[in-house]
């Protein structure tokens, strides 16, 4: 066997397909890139809140720990809520785009959720959903920067429980609340009690917030 | 069939025989029946320690070690009672939240704890104690004005209770929780807080019993009866030899179990003799004492367990009638203490340490000094401030004037400190920090304000109708009835 018939294989290469591989090979390329610059624009806080709505849910943010550390370390929303890998983080946003649909959607035909009370409305099922995806991934975004053998705590016992109490728990079942504004948990949430409180807050007539609901 | 009042009762005739002493010995069985005693816990030991809760304490013995160890040293602890078996909650509670995926409410309101103590709970829930902040409920308004909300949270709910109040996002209310209120209005409606006296975790039998228990509230301007306490010499007992009242053995009879000395839970709720014990703290009392002018009071209990304190100036209800009850509801009579049954109930534990002579005397000098403050001082100034708001010398709300604070000083904190301490016998809040102040205030600030507010001629004629016709105060007619202890008469030779 010469050297000559191991090029054999390559016979098909003619002229055209290699032009058209090395142009597909670069655009396939470039095209992730773009798709990793993409993921990391759109998982950016300033990308978010160019929606009003995300601005409301990103005010509390800006008062919790996960903005402001001692440390300096900050948690953007998409360190939270984007999957790691180009292809999960693309999944995921193309998931999400379905917010920005209604969000379209909402500024077209209602409801609009720039409208601060009709995101307080509907913030719980957004908390429920986004519990949820954290769950199914077993808490995978929180494990970035958190390290379950790696928790001291300030306090007695917070090392403890989680190496041994917690052991196999993942973050989000016992850490909900931490960042955004407080919403119960799914199996003991009230929505008239929810619809109340906003009522209260937004110095609405009572049974309003259910009407706007039902819009 | 309606009681009849101890002065009818007097008249011996057929009637009398016939009809009332049947009716005395049923009410009297109602009474014992009603508030029969704490009764041992009889429910199933199926329905309690439940699974889900045994694993609670594993982190809660790391996060809060002090409030698991007082578990752990508790009756509870001991039996295997666990923190779900007071804190489950279903998920259609208003204060249900989920915790570590378990339903429960953070509140454990008597309602709960009524779930094994059935009898405490029935007693309690139609208690003074279980409407303190329905009592209150007038007053409120009025010295938030003077305060604000916040101190109504911080200071009036603390005792009185909150109406707590768990928001739409899960977290309880900062103005109604923590609360420990005595009065408080739980989210499941019913009323009161156990751990007002008994305190949590521990609820250690010997800790309720002491007086302290009672003294968070029970004490201050206007109920010292921590301070009327301390200074009798029931508290001197107490405080003497206290390492003998065996605190914490299980049963507590007045004369068996201890004798050095009565505390608080002794004579307002303890078993005595014949008299059992109950946690309706304010069935044996007789007299209204925090009020302007005192008065008796009949108790209503009602069908459902409920009760009302109907003053001795009205009509008591036929048993069986319909009446209003203090939650506005209507309700059927079940039977009707008079004050005076009241009073014997009282009465009858003084008769484990007291001569039966000794016992009555008492409770007439007791009742004298209230009479004193109410003829002398108490209706003269309602009165005169009741014309005052008629006559549109006083504007409506209260407070904008001193006169108001005087007023209220003179009743609502020497008023009671004097009533509190004839009450319980500490001679000095009776007299120098009671009445004395009492006078004080009302010959030299209530009646030159009155003057001032009323102008000169309406003032004189208010003072002259309520004031001056008074025997109590003809003594102001005497201006030269010479006494030295001013120093009148010495150095004027």
């Amino acid at each position: 066997m010469t050297p000559l018939n191991h090029w054999k294989i390559f016979g098909f290469l003619t002229r055209h397909t290699l032009f058209a591989l090395i142009i597909g090979g670069v655009a396939g390329i470039i095209f992730i890139l773009i798709l990793i610059e993409f993921d990391h624009f759109t998982s950016s806080e300033e990308f978010c809140t160019s929606c009003h709505s995300m601005e409301m849910a990103a005010e509390p943010y800006r008062q919790s720990v996960h903005y402001n550390s001692a440390s300096g370390v900050r948690a953007s929303c998409g360190d939270c809520h984007v999957s790691e890998g180009v292809f999960a983080s693309t999944w995921d946003h193309f998931i999400g785009g379905k917010d920005l649909l209604n969000q379209i959607k909402g500024a077209i035909i209602g409801p609009d959720y720039d409208e601060p009370v009709f995101h307080v409305l509907h913030l719980p099922d957004s908390a429920f959903a986004a519990r949820k995806w954290f769950i199914e991934r077993n808490s995978a975004t929180c494990k970035r920067c958190h390290n379950k053998q790696a928790i001291l705590g300030t306090r007695v016992g917070t090392e403890k429980v989680h190496k041994e109490d917690a052991k196999s728990k993942s973050c989000v079942e016992c850490h909900i609340n931490l960042v955004h504004r407080k919403v119960p948990e799914q199996k003991t949430f009230k929505r008239e009690s929810w619809n109340r409180m906003v009522e209260e807050e937004f110095n609405l007539q009572p049974g309003e917030a259910d009407r706007l609901l039902s819009r | 069939m309606t009681l009849i009042k101890e002065q009818s009762l007097t008249e011996i005739n057929s009637f009398t025989h016939r009809v009332i002493f049947p009716t005395v010995l049923r009410l009297l069985l109602i009474l014992f029946c009603t508030f029969s005693h704490a009764d041992k816990v009889k429910v199933d030991k199926s329905e309690w320690g439940l699974e889900a809760g045994k694993a609670c304490i594993t982190c809660h013995a790391k996060t809060s070690k002090g409030l698991a160890t007082q578990w752990e040293e508790s009756k509870h602890g001991q039996i295997g009672l666990n923190c779900l078996d007071c804190h489950r909650a279903s998920e259609d509670d208003d204060d249900a939240i989920t915790h570590e995926g378990e339903v429960i409410a953070t509140v454990v309101s008597p309602k709960d704890c009524g779930r094994c103590h059935v009898t405490e709970y029935n007693q309690q829930k139609g208690s003074v104690h279980a409407n303190a902040a329905a009592i209150i409920k007038n007053r409120i308004p009025a010295l938030e004005n003077v305060g604000g909300p916040a101190i109504v949270a911080g200071g009036c709910d603390q005792c009185h209770g909150s109406t707590v109040k768990l928001r739409g996002d899960g977290t309880l209310d900062p103005a109604t929780w923590p609360n420990s209120g005595i009065g408080r209005i739980n989210p499941d409606g019913s009323k009161g807080s156990c751990t007002s006296c008994h305190g949590r975790h521990r609820f250690s039998k010997a800790q309720a019993r002491d007086p302290a228990a009672c003294m968070r509230c029970h004490s201050g301007p206007d109920s010292p009866d921590k301070e009327v306490y301390e200074a009798s010499k029931h508290g001197m007992h107490f405080a003497a030899e206290r390492d003998k009242m065996n605190m914490d053995n299980d049963l507590w009879r007045a004369g068996i179990e201890y004798s050095a000395a009565p505390t608080c839970v002794t004579c307002h709720m303890g078993t005595a003799g014949k008299i059992k014990s109950t946690h309706d703290v304010g069935m044996r009392n007789a007299w209204k004492l925090n009020t302007p002018v005192s008065e008796k009071h009949y108790l209503v209990v009602f069908d459902n367990g409920d009760k009302l304190n109907l003053p001795e100036s009205q009509d008591p209800p036929n048993r069986g009638a319909s009446m209003t009850k203090p939650d506005g509801t209507l309700g059927k009579v079940k039977a009707v203490a008079s004050p005076e049954r009241r009073r014997q109930a009282m009465k009858a534990v003084c008769l484990e340490c007291h001569g039966k002579a000794f016992a009555n005397n008492f409770m007439t000098q007791f009742d004298n000094v209230v009479r004193l403050y109410n003829r002398k001082f108490g209706e003269p100034a309602q009165a005169i401030m009741k014309a005052l708001y008629r006559e549109k010398k006083l504007t409506p709300v209260a407070f904008d004037e001193p006169l108001e604070f005087t007023y209220w000083e003179l009743w609502h904190d020497e008023g009671s400190r004097a009533r509190h301490g004839a009450a319980m016998a500490s001679p000095n809040h009776a007299w120098w920090e009671g009445i004395y102040e009492v006078g004080r205030n009302f010959y030299t600030k209530f009646l030159p304000q009155v003057r001032e507010v009323a102008g000169k001629e309406l003032g004189e004629e208010l003072i002259g109708q309520h004031v001056s016709g008074l025997d109590e105060h003809q003594w102001l007619q005497q201006p030269n009835k010479a006494n030295p202890i001013l120093g009148y008469g010495s150095g004027a030779e």
